[in-house]
């Protein structure tokens, strides 16, 4: 059986869960492999949760969240910007490719750029295959 | 109520009977889930409205998928079924929720209401039948409506941009301005509609970003750009973006050849005709106000304006010519977003004014059971599977979802609904929550955006928290995004229903607080928009305190003669200022500044102090900050050392004492944007254009004799204002257009002044004998402006002026709850625009202060003092400054601190959740162990 | 009646064992009445394997409760922790070496192969010499914690852990109760002024000294991390205060981390940087960033850095 990668995406309730729910309400089709997180703002995300879930198993991990500069908390998204750029360096100490962790900004409005963005991360986790559990 | 129409109103103020027709929807509003199904099958098709006629519509539609509520509609003209009964039918069919209803009709209703607001808006200039720039021939030639439905995804051209006739790929646009605006020849619309020259600079530069390397030119008379930042955006767009913008009359747009291109003539800034092609050409069109306001203002029994707006008063701009009703948006003249949305609150804070006695007396609150306590329980969850007709029964398989489901821990209970959100199934949903005994819901259905307020009444009517309800998006985001793998799309559901149980199992009853409010005002700054909001709030009942600087009421409004519509601004601001004083309601603080704040919504402490030291403390709930602006004193145009080099204010002041120099003086010269528009100072002052061409006027009507100048940058006679412009040319008054690097020099020469500047219709340098040069001064920011925002913790802008919480759709709001603005402190701005922004400032304030308490959402955080050390990780990354250090003990520093949350000032952001190490605060309804438990609920199998 | 104990080290550098003695005058009560010491090799002479040899294998009297300290390095610690479990009813891990892996497991962070290789073959050893294979017991892959080899019922960190606590943890479980430890972070114990970390933009390397009144109070001193140190206080458990100050932080000099995370599980590089980060602090301005690690790297958390150059080339 061909590889089905397992991605865990946090959404920003204000984007890019609405755009979700607008890419389904205009039927637009992408890869199932998401399961979608719901928080209130990307400035939410502990890194924490990035490990958690690629040590239990998770291929991949994505954050999306508003433009920069529209965050409903003024600077939620800064605040995921900067730790993204530190758990994309620390990812590898741990073992795990960077590529393994997105970013993504998606106004509530953009839902075929959200469906872009699951469609090519789903991709490149496929190319990419399972990530090594932290034991491993 | 939509698709209905006022066709008569009859009656006085405060007592109107108000006849409203209905046409039939033939679409059940409580039925219809807005699934699309009926659209789907539905065989006809016609062009859609909302897509610019870009893309096809079908006869059963929504307007777009964003609309709230989401309902679908039939059109009856397009119907094969309502034309011809007996026929298709194919939606009543598919509809599982029997929202169909062929047999609808119209409806007629009268209404009693105390006051009514019109606001029709607009709709844009149609410019088929003038044919002008050869639209509706040449297929490459559209409105920037169409074009921006072009650029938009959910239109046709999916966001590739690439042009009607030949779907070729496009790279070169031009952008035709004031197509049905400014031009009384092709389609009697006088006045400039004032947004669409800044909406050709966003089409241009997003097309831009778009498409890399696409070239746009914007063809233009004037740039008017005039709103907050608008200058720096356009500025950014030439310099960064590399929009072109060229100052010229096209003449003529003709197909080149047989290809479909555009060949565009035009002359020049050199004065030279020059040629050159395009693949597309995008009309600015204009904004009027549609046939049906018109008859709706006739219906209404209200004047217009020669333009066909609603005629109002520069200092009641909400206020039609007929007591009780009030317009708002566009049809008061154009208006931008952020104008729209300050006067519908302008509109609201007069209707209120009117109605203030009457507040309450309708409305009527819900009443809902005790509720339960369920902290201690055992959890006892039940899921209800929504098939939501055939959305998502249709893909998942939803027997298999239910056995699954019933597997999982503490799930006692699992149904099926054909529509979990209709009526008859909340009533169940509240009942088997009863009988059941359970204490935790999870509803996998649609989204929580749009049905988790339902599903949360819900429970409250059952009597448990309404936050231990969880939904699973199995539609949305599952059956309507899988539609073609319903395996996958199971399986995924099943994942998404584990995920909500596990992340229901750790939630815990919220409540939301509510913190008691003073019931009071405090309004900052005496000018006129000061003045207005205190008013206004006063004349609602509540007590408001005006803090004013220097020792006299007015403002920059006591400096001016007239509005741009001819009225008296003297004899305005002495009624006004009158009112002010001796309203019982109002306390007027003259010669005192605040120097200390405290509190947050709701609550604030302000110290005021008057110069001698002498100080008084308020307690207020809201605040309005409409501290305006100050005058800039030139340094250019030897304005310090000629004397007959004088400011715009003071040349009002001489003309009025007709002072010798004036009097005597042949030759007059305007400069405008003296201090606006350039390096550092990238804004537009927005009042001196308009001002300055009124006191040509003047000048020139009083004597036909006297050679008057304007030398402009862009003349930014905005909206209706433009009518003044008009009669300034035909009165004979030269404009002379200067650019930023050419600015005009000014130098005394023995009796007269030497005025030199680049002819641009001549192309030759130019020398004017000016006796006396008129300086249009920019409007600056108080200098002492920072004061006031630190204090009160709200934000200036680069500009200076302080910055609202949302440019388009919070106007008058700060980022700070509880804080609002009005007037030039926000920005420069006419007096009617101050008017209306602080008759805005006052509606939102006293929407605040009418509750005796306010209520905060759940959501907020929450410490938890078990794991909480005071390390103050999260002390400075608080958006809000919510967070502070506090002994765990009071005085007792040996056992060390924690942080505190302020819940007036939370708003639930988790941005102190994520930095925190420890789990030492955490937001209520989205807990670090609620996200992890649904990470590893995602994952487990 | 006296408790049966057992005490054993692994990989450890004694620091723990002098830390026991460290509990100074209430040792004694604790060691000649409260406990009944059936094995300790720092302190009596138990052997392994008989008092004479005798024995063909590993053999550790019972008893009640046993503390190991150390981590889990090679084959022998293996067996000895192993043995332990086996015949002590609880068993307390003391020290961070045996709670995360201390600084042996430092060596988590290099290949081992070409560790070993350096230790034994450099210029300085015997010509010709290679990694001994008889004497020296077999390494393990890598350098474990207690836990992740065998069930640990109590774990007391701190490098070295604090004779307080280890007093009380004996006298805990001498009296059948929980032991009463710190549960938060060095920053509960600290005494220095906070305010926020919002005006640290960069950490500043530890070459010079952090500012302080010499001889006020700590309470007078600003903190260590909010004067741009790289002080681990936050996210290092809280247990090594003496007098009411953390260790390091009453000698003016930023916490390093030597208890470990604060929560089970807790990883101290990634909060520590996160913790930086959220606060705009420039987190490319942390020296060395696996180092705070150097405590901590056991549970997987420090590993050779891959190559990545070899790997995009497939
Ligand atoms: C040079 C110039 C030309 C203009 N020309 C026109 C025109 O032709 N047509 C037109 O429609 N509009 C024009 N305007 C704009 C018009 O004046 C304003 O829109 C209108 O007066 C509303 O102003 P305001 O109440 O917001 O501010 P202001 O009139 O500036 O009033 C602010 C008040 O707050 C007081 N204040 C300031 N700081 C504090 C403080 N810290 N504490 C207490 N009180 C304080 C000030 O003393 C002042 O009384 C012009 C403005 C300027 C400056
Ligand atoms: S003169 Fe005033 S209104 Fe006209 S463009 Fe310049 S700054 Fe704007
Ligand atoms: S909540 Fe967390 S980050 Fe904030 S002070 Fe407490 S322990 Fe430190
Ligand atoms: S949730 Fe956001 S607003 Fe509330 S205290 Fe935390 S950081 Fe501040
Ligand atoms: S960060 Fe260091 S100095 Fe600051 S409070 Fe914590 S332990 Fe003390
Ligand atoms: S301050 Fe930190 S490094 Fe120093 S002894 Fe305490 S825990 Fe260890
Ligand atoms: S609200 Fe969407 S990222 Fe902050």
């Amino acid at each position: 059986m061909s590889f089905e990668p397992k991605i865990i995406a946090f959404c920003c309730h204000w984007c890019s869960y609405a755009a979700a729910d607008l890419a389904g309400a205009a039927r637009m089709q992408y890869p199932h492999n998401v399961r979608i997180i719901r928080l209130m703002c990307s400035g939410m995300m502990h890194p924490e949760f990035v490990l958690d879930a690629l040590s239990q198993g998770a291929d991949g991990v994505m954050v999306l969240g508003c433009h920069l500069d529209e965050c409903r908390y003024r600077e939620g998204n800064y605040r995921a910007l900067d730790r993204s750029d530190m758990v994309v360096e620390l990812l590898e100490d741990f073992g795990y490719e960077p590529e393994r962790f997105n970013l993504t900004w998606v106004s509530s409005q953009e839902s075929d750029k959200f469906v872009k963005a699951v469609t090519e991360m789903t991709a490149r986790i496929k190319k990419l295959g399972p990530a090594n559990g932290i034991q491993g | 109520m939509t698709l209905s129409e006022v066709t008569d109103i009859a009656g006085r103020a405060g007592n109107f009977t108000v006849t409203v027709k209905e046409a039939p929807r033939y679409v059940d509003m409580e039925k219809c889930i807005g699934c699309g199904d009926c659209t789907e099958k539905c065989p006809k098709q016609i062009d859609s409205e909302y897509d610019a006629e870009t893309v096809k519509r079908r006869a059963i539609y929504v307007k777009y998928l964003q609309a709230v509520p989401l309902k679908y509609q039939i059109d009856p003209e397009a119907c094969i079924r309502l034309q011809n009964t007996g026929t298709c039918g194919a939606c009543e069919e598919v509809c599982d929720a029997g929202a169909i209803n062929f047999d609808d009709t119209e409806k007629i209703h009268r209404i009693d209401v105390g006051a009514v607001v019109l606001a029709p808006g607009f709709e844009v200039f149609d410019p088929t039948d003038s044919g002008v720039w050869g639209y509706g021939t040449f297929p490459n030639v559209i409105t920037s409506l169409q074009f921006e439905r072009y650029l938009s995804a959910s239109g046709s051209a999916k966001g590739y941009l690439v042009r009607p006739s030949d779907s070729k790929a496009v790279k070169k646009i031009a952008f035709l301005q004031c197509v049905g605006s400014r031009d009384e020849n092709l389609c009697g619309n006088g006045y400039c509609s004032s947004v669409c020259c800044m909406s050709a600079i966003k089409e241009a530069v997003i097309a831009k970003e778009h498409s890399p390397g696409l070239q746009t030119s914007i063809f233009y008379m004037d740039m008017r750009t005039h709103g907050k930042e608008f200058d720096q955006y356009m500025e950014c767009a030439r310099e960064t973006s590399g929009v072109r913008f060229v100052r010229c009359r096209v003449n003529g747009v003709e197909e080149d050849g047989t290809c479909d291109d555009l060949r565009l003539s035009y002359i020049n800034e050199e004065g030279l005709q020059v040629e050159e092609v395009y693949d597309m050409v995008v009309l600015s069109v204009g904004l009027q106000t549609p046939k049906h306001a018109l008859e709706l203002a006739h219906n209404a029994d209200i004047k217009l304006t020669g333009d066909n707006f609603a005629a109002t008063s520069d200092f009641a701009p909400v206020q039609t010519s007929r007591a009780g009703i009030f317009t708002c948006g566009s049809f008061a003249g154009p208006k931008n977003i952020s104008q729209s949305v300050t006067s519908g609150s302008a509109a609201a804070a007069a209707v209120s004014d009117l109605l203030a006695s009457a507040r309450f007396e309708l409305s009527v609150g819900a009443s809902f059971p005790d509720e339960k306590d369920v902290s201690a329980d055992e959890s006892r969850i039940g899921v209800f599977l929504c098939h939501c007709g055939s959305n998502i029964a249709g893909v998942v398989d939803v027997e298999a979802l239910e056995e699954y489901t019933a597997t999982l821990p503490d799930v006692v209970y699992v149904e099926q609904n054909l529509f979990s959100c209709s009526q008859d199934s909340q009533d169940m949903i509240v009942e088997r929550i009863q009988e059941q005994n359970l204490n935790r819901i999870v509803v996998a259905a649609c989204s929580p955006r749009t049905h988790e307020p339902l599903f949360r009444k819900t429970l409250k009517a059952a009597g448990l928290n309404e936050y231990l309800v969880e939904m699973a998006n199995i539609r949305n985001q599952n059956s309507w995004v899988h539609t073609a793998d319903p395996d996958a799309a199971t399986s995924k559901a099943k994942d998404l229903v584990r995920m909500a149980v596990a992340r229901v199992t750790c939630s815990d009853s919220l409540k939301s607080i509510s913190v008691p409010i003073t019931q009071k005002g405090l309004v900052i700054g005496g000018g006129t928009a000061g003045m207005i909001a205190a008013l206004n709030m006063a004349e609602q009942g509540f007590e408001v305190h005006l803090v004013e600087k220097t020792d006299i009421l007015g403002g920059n409004a006591l400096n001016l003669k007239h509005t741009w519509s001819g009225q008296h601004v003297p004899t305005e601001v002495a009624k006004l200022v009158d009112k002010v004083v001796w309203h019982e309601k109002i306390v007027v603080h003259r010669e005192f500044e605040v120097t200390a704040a405290e509190g947050f919504v709701g609550n604030f402490k302000s110290t005021l102090t008057r110069r001698d030291g002498l100080k008084r403390t308020i307690e207020h709930g809201a605040g309005i900050i409409a501290t305006g602006a100050e005058q800039y004193i030139p340094q250019e145009y030897n304005y310090e050392s000629i004397t007959r080099v004088v400011t715009s204010v003071q040349f009002d002041k001489l003309y009025e004492l007709n002072e010798v120099h004036v009097r005597r003086a042949k030759n007059f010269v305007f400069i405008q944007c003296v201090g606006s528009r350039e390096e550092n100072n990238m804004y537009c002052s927005k009042v001196c254009c308009t001002h300055s061409v009124q006191s040509a006027i003047g000048l020139k009507k009083e004597n036909p004799n006297r050679n008057v100048y304007i030398l402009y940058r862009d003349m930014r006679t905005y909206g209706q204002r433009e009518a003044l412009y008009k009669q300034a040319r035909k009165l004979g008054i030269v404009f002379i257009n200067y650019e930023l690097h050419g600015k005009p020099n000014v130098i005394e020469n023995g009796q007269v002044i030497d005025v030199e500047v680049w002819d641009h219709i001549l192309h030759r340098p130019l020398k004017l004998e000016a006796d006396m040069v008129i300086l249009a001064i920019a409007i600056r920011p108080m200098s002492d402006a920072s004061t006031l925002s630190k204090l009160y913790k709200v934000p200036l802008g680069s500009d200076g002026f302080f910055q609202e919480a949302h440019a388009k759709f919070r106007p008058v709001d700060f980022s700070v709850d509880g804080m609002f603005v009005a007037g030039l402190a926000h920005f420069p701005k006419s007096i009617e625009e101050s008017v209306s922004q602080a008759l805005a400032a006052s509606s939102r304030a006293v929407t605040l202060l009418s509750k005796k308490e306010v209520s905060l959402d759940g959501v907020t955080a929450i410490v938890d003092e078990q794991n909480c050390d005071g390390c103050a990780l999260c002390v400075d990354v608080c958006p809000y400054n919510a967070i502070t250090l506090v002994d765990r003990i009071a005085d007792d520093p040996d056992a060390g601190i924690l942080i505190r949350v302020n819940k007036a000032q939370c708003k639930g952001c988790g941005i102190c959740q994520g930095s925190c190490p420890k789990r030492g605060v955490h937001i209520a309804g989205f807990t670090m162990e609620q996200i992890s438990a649904q990470i590893r609920a995602a994952l487990a199998v | 009646m006296a408790v049966t104990t057992a005490l054993e080290w692994l990989g450890s550098c004694s620091g723990c064992e002098i830390a026991i003695l460290n509990i100074g005058e209430d040792l004694l009560p604790l060691i000649t009445e409260t406990l009944d010491i059936v094995h300790a090799p720092l302190l009596m002479d138990h052997k392994y394997f008989g008092q004479c040899g005798e024995g063909v294998t590993l053999e550790i009297p019972d008893a009640v409760i046993g503390i190991v300290t150390g981590c889990v390095n090679n084959r022998e610690h293996l067996e000895v922790l192993q043995e332990m479990r086996t015949k002590c009813k609880v068993l307390v891990a003391l020290g961070t070496c045996a709670t995360h892996g201390g600084i042996p497991a430092l060596m988590n962070g290099q290949d081992q192969q070409e560790s070993w290789e350096g230790i034994f073959t450099t210029v300085s050893t015997d010509p010709g010499a290679g990694v001994p294979d008889v004497e020296v017991p077999p390494p393990l892959d890598r350098v474990y914690a207690c836990d992740e080899k065998v069930r640990i019922d109590m774990q007391l960190p701190g490098c070295p852990p604090n004779p307080e606590f280890i007093a009380e943890v004996i006298v805990s479980l001498a009296e059948g109760r929980d032991p009463i430890l710190p549960s938060k972070s060095v920053c509960d114990t600290c005494l220095a002024k906070r305010e926020g970390k919002g005006t640290v933009d960069k950490v500043k390397r530890f070459i010079e000294n952090v500012e302080f009144e010499p001889g006020a109070p700590i309470e007078e001193m600003r903190c260590l991390l909010e004067q741009g140190y790289m002080c681990m206080g936050p996210v290092t458990a809280a247990g090594c205060a003496k007098r009411g100050v953390p260790g390091c932080i009453s000698a003016r000099v930023p916490c390093r981390g030597c208890f470990g995370p604060v929560r089970k599980g807790g990883n101290q590089l990634l909060d520590m940087m996160n913790g930086l980060v959220s606060n705009g602090i420039d987190y490319k301005s942390v020296v060395d960033r696996r180092s705070i690690l150097r405590f901590t790297g056991a549970h997987g958390r420090l590993r050779p850095v891959k190559k990545r150059v070899a790997k995009e080339k497939n």
